[in-house]
């Protein structure tokens, strides 16, 4: 099942979110089935630990719908939800003291907990080595890969999501691939 | 098709979009072209697709505590403070846990009650938000509960 499918993909997120700010709690749903997966890998990256990147992802829904009646579609649902994933993510970052940055040599283990154990018995050698290097980059270009290659995210919504211009978003993917395809070598 | 050679830049920006499936297919068949007959791309085109693919999934929960969340949260929104207040001693005097909002509550061996998971105050541990359990009485039932329950627990 993709995310379309956990969230029904015949119904635009526009309509779905007028029709949660009346009050339909089916709509509610669907936003949440079909955005959920998004929120919480973007979590992940900033957090690199599961339990706490759900914890993101479930205050920042709550938050999204606390100010659900303000949302007037300036930007898709998609990125104003992910932007406020990302806000509290920094902010869990900020409570916990961490850097959200790893070395090298702890970044297999780091990245290990993003997986559960099935995920990582089906996933192929490739896929092990390059999800293992991405783990080693620095915050900024491990956001703008992980957003690009795992949600497809264009580097403006990228820089809308992470606070930084589309030009840094860009340069940040590009770096963040080019040094991948050295650690994969 | 007669189609214009594209370059190694313009096919690297594009790929992740091509892994997506959202390019137009005049697009798509250009950069696929262009990914055939150049090694660099191909690999980034293999990078990309196992990133891609490898994307960690949630947990089968997540929604279901999302939707508990959010839910809980409307309540919390709406409960006057005193709503609350009473829920606590009410559920003092019942020896029933209360909840707060992310805090979990004691289920007390005094009390017990059959409890569905489809209902929206019941939260991640099994307890109940008392003060849910209360929404249905009015301001003035409420106002009274409290009294009665403050003088009956003082006068013991």
């Amino acid at each position: 099942m993709n995310d379309d499918e956990r969230g029904g993909s015949e119904i635009p997120d526009t309509e779905l979110v007028q029709r949660a700010q009346k009050g339909d709690d089916a709509a509610l749903d669907a936003l949440v089935r079909r955005h959920q997966d998004g929120a919480y890998r973007l979590a992940l990256s900033y957090l690199r630990e599961r339990g706490a990147a759900e914890d993101v992802v479930q205050d920042a829904f709550v938050k999204a719908m606390r100010a659900l009646d303000g949302f007037r579609g300036d930007a898709s649902f998609r990125t104003w939800l992910l932007r406020i994933t990302a806000n509290e993510a920094k902010g869990a970052l900020r409570k916990a003291g961490r850097r959200g940055e790893t070395s090298l040599e702890d970044a297999a283990e780091v990245v290990t907990d993003h997986l559960d154990p099935a995920q990582w018995t089906t996933m192929n050698d490739q896929a092990r080595r390059a999800r293992a290097a991405l783990g080693t980059l620095p915050e900024k270009q491990r956001l703008s890969v992980a957003l690009r290659t795992e949600e497809g995210l264009s580097f403006r919504e990228i820089g809308e999501i992470t606070g930084s211009s589309e030009g840094a978003a860009r340069v940040n993917y590009f770096h963040g691939i080019r040094r991948l395809r050295e650690l994969m070598q | 098709m007669n189609m214009k050679p594209i370059d190694c830049g313009v096919v690297r920006e594009a790929i992740p979009e091509l892994v997506h499936g959202m390019l137009a297919d005049e697009a798509r068949v250009q950069v696929e072209a262009h990914v055939e007959r150049c090694a660099e791309c191909d690999a980034e085109l293999v990078l990309v697709r196992a990133l891609s693919e490898s994307r960690p999934g949630v947990a089968d929960d997540l929604a279901i505590r999302i939707r508990r969340a959010v839910a809980f949260d409307r309540q919390a929104v709406h409960r006057p403070w005193w709503a609350l207040a009473a829920a606590a001693v009410a559920a003092l005097a019942l020896g029933i846990g209360v909840t707060s909002g992310d805090g979990v509550g004691v289920v007390a061996p005094a009390f017990a009650m059959e409890v569905e998971e489809s209902w929206p105050w019941v939260l991640g541990e099994g307890t109940v938000a008392g003060s849910v359990v209360l929404e249905d009485l009015s301001d003035d039932a409420l106002e009274a509960l409290l009294a009665d329950l403050v003088d009956e627990d003082g006068g013991s």
